[in-house]
C-alpha cells in the first residue's frame, strides 16, 4: 500500500509536465470559437489560473489533490472528480466485460493447445493467440464494425446502453488480451500435467475431464491470476482506443477529448484515477493468491 | 317522420362540425418527436459559460432573449417589450414583458435580468464568450419589477446583436442557484422548449413548454410549439451525416458535405436548406511580418495566382459563393466594392513577382532572389476542407513560380504556430452577425491577428466602428477597413460559408436565424402527424 504513493506521485507529475509541454493554450482555444482581443485572451488565461508559472500551477494541483480536490474542468467548469465518476462506470463495465472475454477465450485456447500438444490444434490455438495479441485495437475494431455493422447489420457500430452495444468493444478489447493469457495457460498447463499428482490422479482411474478441470486447472490458473492483474492495466489503456473507435462514453474518451482541448485538470485527474485503480487491482491480485493457493501467506 | 328528419339533420350538422374542426388543425399537426443531427459534441453547453456554436442549436429553443433579430437584421421585442438608448449611447432602458415564467415556475422580471448579466461578468463564471459579447457592460439597475437600466462604460454598437443571441439568454436565477456548478445539466429558461436531459456525446432532449405564450413576432404562430419533443444526436463524422438522414436516423442534419448535399438536393424525399453565414469567409491570413510575404507585391501576387472559382467548383461543388473580402456578402457592413479586386490573373501575378525581384534563374520552375527560392509555408487544420483547398492552391501557386509547403497540424498547435508567426499562410474563419468580428483579426491588438498587421488607421476604423451607433456612418467605417485589408493583401479570401442543412421532406416550417446556425424549431412540425 505504502509503495503505491510514490507510483501515483510520479505518474501525476509526469503527466502534468507532459500536458503542459504540448503546444496550445486553452484560453486561446476557447476564444477561437468566437473571437476577441489579445487582452480578452489574457483575461481568460488569468481567470483560469494559467498565467501562473508552471511550478505554482503544479504546487496548486498537488496541494489540492492531497485534499482530494482535483479541481474543475477548464471547459465545463464542473468538478473533475464528479466528471470522472460519471464516466468511470462505463469504462469499468467495458474493462470487466473485456476481461471476461479475454479469460474465457484465453483459457479455452490455452487448455485446447496444451491437451493437443504439437498437433495442428496446438498450432492453430497458438496462431490465434499470437494474432489476437498483435492486432492493434483500432484495426480489429474497424474490421468488426465493417463486418457486423455495415455488412451484416447485426450490431450497432457506436453508442451504448444495451448489451448489444457492449459486444463488439468487449470482444475487440478482450481479444487483444486473450493472446497472452492463452500462451500462459498453455505452458502452465503443460507444466502441471507433467506433475506426479496428475499421474496419481490418472492412476486412480479418474476421468480425463476430472483430471484436467479439478486437479490441473486449479493449479495452472495461479500464474494466470497474476497476468490478469497486469492485463487489467493493459485493458484500461486499451479502453482509450476502444472508446474512441466505437465512440463510447468513458474515461478513455474523456481523456482523449481533454488532451485535444488541453483541459489539463481532466487529463491529470483521469490519469491519477486510472493509476490508482491499476494499483488497487494489483493489490487485490496479490491478496487473491492466498485464497487460490493456501500455501501463500502474507504476514 | 319529423323526428327522423331532425335526427338526420343533427347527424349531418355534427359531421360537418367534426370535419371543420379537423380542418382547422390541418396546417400544423401537433405532436411528434423530431430528431436533429448535430455535428460536434461540445465540451460544455452553458451558453453563459461556453462558446461553441453547436450549443446554440438546441438551446436557442430553451432560452428567450431580451430582443430578437428578424431575418432582415431588424431588432424586434422579445422578453423586452420596448427599449430606449440614451443619446450618449451609454444607457439602455428595457421595459420587460409581464406574465412570463421560467420553466421552473419562477417569474421572469428585472431582478432576473440583472442576475443573468451579473452572472455573465462574474469572474467565477469563467465565461468564454458571453462576457466578451457584453463588452463594455458596467452594471445594471433594477428600476422596478419590469424596468431595467443597463449602463455601459462606452457605447457598443454590437450590443443589441449580442443581447439577441442565446449566449445572453435569460436563465432562471432560482435554477442557477439551486444547481450551482451542475447547472449546465439542468438548464432552465423561458423558451418554447424545456431542457429534459443531456448525456454528453450521446443525446440532448428537449420537451415542449405547454405554458409558452410569449413568442416574438418573427415566428409564425403563438402558444406552445407544435413538436412534443426534440432529440439532438451527434454525428461527428461528416461521412455519416447524409447516411443517417437517408436511413431515417435523423429528420434534420447540419453541415452536410458538399458532394452529399448535391445528391440530396436532387432527391425529392429530402430538402436541402442552404443558409449563407454572416461573418468572415474561409480565408488564408498572409503573414506580413515574415519573408517572403512581408513584401506587398508577393502578397498581391498570391491572391492573383489563386483561382477561387476553380476551388469553389471542385471542392465546394459551387454550393458556396466565391469570397472577395474579409466579410461574407450577407454580413452587415459588407462592402461590395471588394468584388473583382483580385480576379484570377496568373500573368499579373508573375509580373508583380518579377517587379519584386523574383526570377527563375536556374530554370527549375521556382523563382529565386539572392539565391533563395520563393517558398511560402502554410499551416493547416485538418477540418473544413482546408487540406483539400491547400492542395489546389499549391498547384496554382506553382504555375506562377511559388513553392508552397504545407503541413496539417493539430488544432491547438495550429493556433500556437499562428500566434508565434511561424506561418506565411494559415486559414481561419469565424461566424458573426456583426462586422465587429474584424477587430479580432485585423486590429493590432486582436486576439487572432494572424496577418500580423499594425496599421494605426485600421485600428482607428475598427475601434470607431464598434462605438458608432449610426448605421450609415458605421457602414462607411467598415467599408474603408475592408478596402485597406484588401489593398494591403492581408488575406486570400476563398469562399463564403454556407451551412448546408438537409431535412426529410416531412419536416415543415424549418427556418434558420440571421446567424445561419441556429434553427427556429418553434414553428417546425412533421407533416403526416405524429412520427416517432
Amino acid at each position: 500500500m505504502i509503495t503505491s504513493i510514490p507510483v501515483l506521485w510520479s505518474v501525476t507529475t509526469l503527466v502534468f509536465l507532459m500536458v503542459h509541454l504540448l503546444p496550445g493554450d486553452p484560453a486561446e482555444l476557447m476564444l477561437a470559437e468566437s473571437g476577441g482581443s489579445s487582452r480578452s485572451i489574457a483575461q481568460l488565461r488569468h481567470q483560469l489560473g494559467l498565467d501562473a508559472p508552471l511550478y505554482v500551477q503544479y504546487g496548486r494541483f498537488l496541494a489540492n489533490a492531497l485534499r482530494g480536490d482535483l479541481g474543475r474542468s477548464i471547459f465545463t467548469n464542473r468538478p473533475v472528480t464528479r466528471t470522472i465518476l460519471e464516466q468511470l462506470p462505463h469504462t469499468v463495465q467495458l474493462a470487466v466485460a473485456a476481461m471476461m472475454v479475454a479469460v474465457t477465450i484465453g483459457t479455452a485456447l490455452g487448455i485446447a493447445a496444451a491437451l493437443n500438444r504439437n498437433t495442428w490444434v496446438d498450432n492453430l490455438c497458438v496462431t490465434i493467440a499470437v494474432a489476437g495479441a498483435s492486432m492493434p485495437i483500432f484495426w480489429s475494431g474497424l474490421l468488426l464494425i465493417l463486418l457486423f455493422s455495415s455488412r451484416l447489420r447485426w450490431l450497432p457500430a457506436t453508442g451504448q446502453g444495451a448489451l448489444k452495444h457492449l459486444v463488439m468493444p468487449a470482444i475487440v478489447l478482450g481479444l487483444a488480451s486473450s493472446g497472452s493469457i492463452a500462451r500462459l495457460v498453455r505452458s502452465s498447463m503443460l507444466e502441471v500435467l507433467g506433475q506426479e499428482y496428475i499421474t496419481a490422479a490418472r492412476s486412480k482411474g479418474l476421468s480425463e475431464y476430472m483430471v484436467v478441470c479439478r486437479h490441473a486447472l486449479k493449479n495452472a490458473l495461479i500464474p494466470v491470476v497474476t497476468v490478469m492483474g497486469l492485463q487489467f492495466g493493459y485493458l484500461l489503456g486499451g479502453t482509450v482506443v476502444t472508446e474512441t473507435v466505437f465512440s463510447r462514453q468513458g474515461l478513455g474518451w474523456l481523456v482523449v477529448d481533454a488532451i485535444l482541448w488541453k483541459d489539463f485538470p481532466i487529463v491529470q485527474g483521469t490519469v491519477l484515477w486510472l493509476a490508482a485503480i491499476y494499483t488497487l487491482v494489483n493489490l487485490l491480485v496479490d491478496i487473491s493468491y492466498a485464497i487460490i493457493d493456501p500455501r501463500i501467506h502474507y504476514d | 317522420m319529423k323526428r327522423a328528419k331532425v335526427a338526420s339533420l343533427a347527424v349531418i350538422i355534427s359531421v360537418l362540425v367534426w370535419i371543420l374542426a379537423g380542418c382547422s388543425s390541418m396546417p400544423a399537426p401537433q405532436g411528434g418527436k423530431l430528431i436533429y443531427g448535430l455535428t460536434l459534441a461540445p465540451s460544455g453547453i452553458d451558453p453563459h459559460v461556453n462558446a461553441s456554436s453547436e450549443l446554440g442549436i438546441p438551446l436557442t429553443s430553451v432560452y428567450d432573449t431580451l430582443v430578437w433579430q428578424d431575418l432582415d437584421g431588424e431588432f424586434v421585442p422579445g422578453l423586452a417589450e420596448s427599449w430606449e438608448v440614451s443619446d450618449d449611447g451609454l444607457t439602455y432602458t428595457f421595459h420587460l414583458r409581464r406574465n412570463v415564467r421560467f420553466h421552473d415556475g419562477t417569474p421572469f422580471n428585472a431582478q432576473a435580468v440583472k442576475f443573468n448579466l451579473d452572472r455573465v461578468v462574474d469572474p467565477q463564471t469563467k465565461s468564454q464568450k458571453a462576457v466578451f459579447m457584453l463588452g463594455p457592460y458596467d452594471h445594471a439597475e433594477v428600476v422596478d419589477d419590469y424596468t431595467i437600466k443597463v449602463y455601459l462604460q462606452e457605447p457598443s454598437a454590437p450590443l443589441l446583436d449580442s443581447l439577441s443571441q442565446v449566449y445572453l439568454g435569460m436563465a432562471s436565477p432560482a435554477a442557477v442557484e439551486k444547481w450551482g456548478l451542475d447547472y449546465q445539466m439542468h438548464q432552465v429558461g423561458t423558451g418554447p422548449f424545456m431542457f429534459k436531459e443531456y448525456i454528453p456525446k450521446d443525446h440532448l432532449t428537449l420537451v415542449r413548454n405547454p405554458d409558452y405564450n410569449w413568442a416574438p413576432t418573427i415566428f409564425g404562430h403563438q402558444g406552445p410549439a407544435y413538436l412534443e419533443e426534440i432529440e439532438f444526436r451527434f454525428f461527428v463524422e461528416p461521412a455519416t451525416r447524409s447516411l443517417a438522414l437517408e436511413s431515417g436516423e435523423a429528420h434534420v442534419m447540419g453541415e452536410i458535405p458538399p458532394q452529399d448535399a448535391q445528391r440530396l438536393s436532387q432527391d425529392p424525399d429530402f430538402q436541402l436548406i442552404p443558409v449563407a453565414l454572416p461573418g468572415t469567409p474561409l480565408m488564408l491570413f498572409v503573414n506580413t511580418a515574415r519573408p517572403p510575404t512581408d513584401d506587398l507585391k508577393v502578397r498581391q501576387a498570391l491572391i492573383y495566382a489563386t483561382d477561387r472559382e476553380a476551388i469553389v467548383a471542385a471542392i465546394f461543388k459551387n454550393l458556396s459563393p466565391v469570397a472577395y473580402g474579409p466579410l461574407t456578402a450577407v454580413t452587415l457592413g459588407y462592402d461590395e466594392n471588394v468584388v473583382g479586386l483580385y480576379d484570377h490573373d496568373p500573368e499579373l501575378a508573375k509580373d508583380l513577382l518579377q517587379q519584386a525581384g523574383w526570377v527563375d534563374a536556374n530554370g527549375d520552375g521556382v523563382l529565386e532572389k539572392d539565391g533563395q527560392p520563393l517558398r511560402v509555408e502554410a499551416y493547416l487544420m485538418s477540418w473544413g476542407f482546408m487540406p483539400e483547398v491547400a492542395q489546389l492552391l499549391q498547384a496554382q501557386f506553382k504555375a506562377v513560380g511559388v513553392e508552397m509547403q504545407s503541413q496539417v497540424v493539430a488544432y491547438p498547435a495550429a493556433l500556437e504556430a499562428a500566434r508565434e508567426g511561424k506561418h506565411n499562410l494559415i486559414p481561419f474563419s469565424l461566424s458573426s452577425s456583426d462586422p465587429d468580428i474584424l477587430r479580432t483579426f485585423f486590429h493590432s491588438e486582436g486576439g487572432f491577428n494572424w496577418a500580423k498587421v499594425r496599421d494605426p488607421r485600421l485600428d482607428e476604423l475598427l475601434e470607431e466602428g464598434a462605438r458608432t451607433l449610426d448605421l450609415e456612418k458605421r457602414k462607411a467605417l467598415y467599408a474603408e477597413a475592408q478596402r485597406i485589408i484588401m489593398a494591403e493583401a492581408l488575406i486570400i479570401p476563398i469562399r463564403d460559408y454556407v451551412n448546408l442543412n438537409a431535412a426529410q421532406g416531412q419536416v415543415k416550417g424549418l427556418r434558420y436565424d440571421l446567424r445561419g446556425w441556429f434553427p427556429w424549431l418553434y414553428d417546425v412540425y412533421l407533416a403526416g402527424g405524429r412520427s416517432d
